[in-house]
């Protein structure tokens, strides 16, 4: 996994012991609820200096998906 | 606090982080005190959401545990926006402040309903601080009205009916955020003159709250801290589309972090005492090792950004800030220079304690403290110094330290990023408080009674001050000498060691004169030199610094020269004109003060410097346009360093003009004129 998006989920809810795979979901993780989507997605974006558009927004399913999605977006440019 | 790059993605972020992994460590081994102390480090760092929510963990987790806040708080905020990310992120703030607070948070865009039903959550809660978190958008204002006084003063009558009624219920103290106006106006330019304009309107709405806030109601200026960011920072229509985030998320720590300072004010957590470093703080360079007249203050870029520094710091004095200071310097070395520098803006008794020694700093600090009479956690320590920053942190961790950039330039935006000075409210014995009002009167004045040039002059109030030529201004006067060009009669160079042996001489008289008005401090903007040749003063050297030109002050420096004549029993001033391919300027300006043109032949016997030839007259006639009014002053500004430091090139045309002292006409007498340069033999006039 990503030492960033790591750090960013770590960060985010606030969980220095936290460790995401790619097959973790929201239901993995107590805390994830919409508004904590909200700020992961503003928080990986803003790590990553890119912008998710509305339609990728709540498509991702697992971690991997989103980081599939990171690298796709690194690999673009 | 770092200062943070304006522009971008969140430039602390790497700062926050090492704060952040000192302060997992410190949680890890069970350091609850420090783990807390490092997190709120952290939030100083920077902006990034991310890390200030992990902070909030931390807080959240370690402060509990701690008792290192006397003071706490139930806070309530209620928003017209999603304000989820604010509360989570506010108990970090207000811990920060100083304050420990349990948050209470209203449903998505339910103040009113909260605040009108009193058997809402909100009275069950029973808030000691309510945080009125609202935006723009909430604002009931048409896009266009056709009565705008009557809809500005409906919509300001809204929010503190809502004041009253919280007060009345619950006697919670009000937080109310004013509105971030946003950006995006259809009118374009044509809302500035438009009352009727919904952003006109609503910053009348904003100033109205401001001036309705009473004891109990604070203000977040949130259109402020907007602009401050930027605003298309601020605004993310994005967020605002998806999620109703009103503040963009990469906002809110601030937004957090400046509510969490207005509200520790509310509570009596606002820091009080500012302690100031010297070298390298307060001026430029080491006193000890460059002396009174080597440190950089008052002229040139570095000189003007301390002064500028110093201004800063005597408008927090104003608003109530002790000011103190902490310096490793002999005490009288110190002092003389806050009792001689001529550029100092901070005077000893703005200093309520002067602590130069060559004791530690912490050491120094707590001797401050109880001196005072006041607390550790009331002081800001400042210093250019990352050692003695990092010494006062680890040593008196009470004591707040603001990091200065590098660049004294940065000093007045690094102090005011810092937010812990709010102060409730200015009360009347806050000092300067008189004295903004005469300027604001004053101003008034300026703005309808200014209907000549001479009625402006009059109005700055401008004063002259001639100073004496010493170690002090030797280096200003050298640099004025070097760098002159438009207002320069004879263009001539004189090195420090030369003007030093002439000022020596007894025949020559040197002016230095600075000039200072009602709104600024111009430093030493002239210098003339003249020597006595029998009953003739001759003018050897005259300039005048660009920034200052069309001001009359040319004609009270005449003034000046025709009374040292006077003093040294000389019938007779005598001007050259050396023209040179930038001082075009003063082509005319012996002509206008009254000097006649005097024929080749007579100007025998004066000195001229190398290139210059005092053998070719030209025929006066000069055509260079300044007015009646003297000096115009609307030339691009060519006083900078000459590449080849040398001397200018002399062009053909010197001229030599003559002034008796029984026909020279009196100065205008638009500026005052003190001297301080004669202070054994008593003022000329």
């Amino acid at each position: 996994m990503d030492d960033r998006l790591q750090q960013v989920f770590r960060e985010i809810f606030a969980d220095d012991a936290l460790v995401v795979t790619d097959d973790t979901t929201a239901d993995d993780i107590p805390a994830w609820d919409s508004l904590a989507h909200i700020n992961l997605m503003f928080a990986v974006e803003n790590e990553f200096e890119i912008d998710i558009p509305d339609d990728q927004l709540g498509s991702f399913g697992t971690v991997g998906e989103l980081r599939q999605f990171l690298e796709a977006r690194a690999g673009a440019r | 606090m770092t200062t943070r790059q304006d522009d971008g993605r969140d430039a602390g972020a790497g700062a926050m982080r090492t704060g952040l992994d000192r302060a997992r460590a410190a949680e890890r081994s069970g350091d609850d005190a420090g783990a807390v102390r490092w997190a709120l480090a952290a939030t100083d760092a920077g902006d990034d959401l991310a890390a200030w929510s992990a902070a909030a963990g931390v807080i959240a987790r370690c402060l509990p545990r701690t008792a290192s806040l006397s003071r706490g708080a139930r806070v309530a905020v209620l928003g017209s926006y999603t304000t989820s990310q604010l509360s989570a992120l506010l108990p970090v703030a207000a811990a920060r402040a100083g304050v420990a607070v349990e948050v209470y948070e209203c449903g998505y865009g339910q103040y009113r309903q909260e605040i009108l039903d009193p058997s809402s959550g909100l009275y069950r809660f029973g808030p000691d601080v309510v945080v009125l978190a609202v935006h723009a958008g909430e604002a009931q204002l048409p896009a266009m009205s056709q009565d705008p006084d009557a809809d500005v003063a409906a919509e300001a009558a809204r929010w503190t009916s809502l004041w009253d009624l919280l007060v009345e219920r619950t006697g919670a103290r009000v937080v109310q955020h004013l509105f971030a106006i946003p950006p995006d106006v259809a009118l374009g330019h044509l809302a500035a003159r438009t009352p009727g304009c919904r952003a006109t309107m609503l910053a009348a709405v904003n100033a109205a709250l401001g001036r309705a806030a009473g004891s109990r109601v604070a203000l977040v200026d949130c259109d402020r801290l907007a602009a401050e960011v930027g605003k298309r920072r601020w605004f993310d229509a994005r967020y605002w589309h998806r999620a109703k985030q009103a503040v963009s998320l990469g906002c809110v720590p601030l937004l957090a972090r400046h509510t969490g300072a207005v509200l520790g004010a509310q509570l009596g957590a606002s820091r009080k005492c500012l302690v100031l470093d010297l070298d390298n703080t307060l001026w430029g360079g080491v006193l000890g090792e460059e002396g009174l007249g080597g440190i950089a203050l008052g002229d040139g870029p570095a000189g003007e950004a301390f002064a500028a520094f110093q201004d800063h710091i005597l408008e927090l004095k104003a608003k109530g800030v002790i000011l103190a200071v902490c310096s490793k310097n002999n005490d009288a070395d110190a002092r003389e220079v806050f009792e001689r520098h001529p550029a100092m803006r901070l005077r000893l008794d703005d200093i309520a304690m002067f602590s130069a020694s060559w004791a530690d700093k912490p050491a120094q600090i707590r001797q401050i403290a109880s001196t005072l009479g006041i607390g550790l956690e009331s002081l800001v320590f400042v210093d250019d110094n990352p050692a003695e920053r990092e010494v006062v942190r680890q040593l008196v961790g009470e004591v707040d330290v603001i990091d200065l950039p590098p660049d004294p330039h940065g000093y007045v935006r690094a102090l005011a990023s810092y937010p812990f000075f709010e102060t409730p409210a200015l009360t009347a014995e806050d000092a300067g408080r008189a004295a903004q009002y005469r300027a604001r009167a004053q101003a008034a004045q300026l703005a309808a009674g200014a209907t000549s040039l001479e009625d402006f002059h009059r109005s700055l109030a401008m004063v002259a001050t001639v100073v004496p030529l010493d170690e002090v201004t030797l280096p200003r006067v050298a640099q004025l000498v070097a760098k002159t060009n438009q207002f320069n009669l004879t263009g001539r160079r004189r090195s420090q060691a030369e003007l030093a042996e002439l000022a020596a001489d007894p025949r020559t008289a040197v002016l230095c004169v600075r000039l200072t008005d009602q709104f600024a401090d111009h430093g030493l903007v002239t210098v003339a030199i003249a020597s006595q040749e029998h009953d003739v003063l001759d003018i050897d050297t005259w300039l005048m610094s660009c920034r200052v030109i069309g001001r009359t002050l040319e004609d009270e420096t005449a003034g000046l020269l025709v009374a040292e004549a006077r003093l040294r029993g000389c019938r007779y001033v005598r001007g050259h004109y050396l023209p040179t391919a930038k001082n075009g300027l003063v082509a005319d300006l012996f002509t206008r003060l009254g000097f006649a043109l005097v024929e080749p032949a007579a100007s025998h016997g004066v000195r001229l410097d190398g290139a210059c030839s005092d053998g070719a007259c030209s025929d006066g006639a000069h055509a260079d346009g300044a007015g009646a009014n003297g000096l115009r002053s609307d030339r691009p500004c060519s006083e900078r360093p000459r590449s080849d430091g040398g001397m200018p090139e002399h062009r053909s045309g010197a001229t030599s003009w003559l002034l008796a002292v029984d026909d020279a006409v009196s100065p205008p007498g638009l500026i005052q004129i003190t001297r301080t340069d004669r202070e054994l033999e008593g003022t000329a006039s």
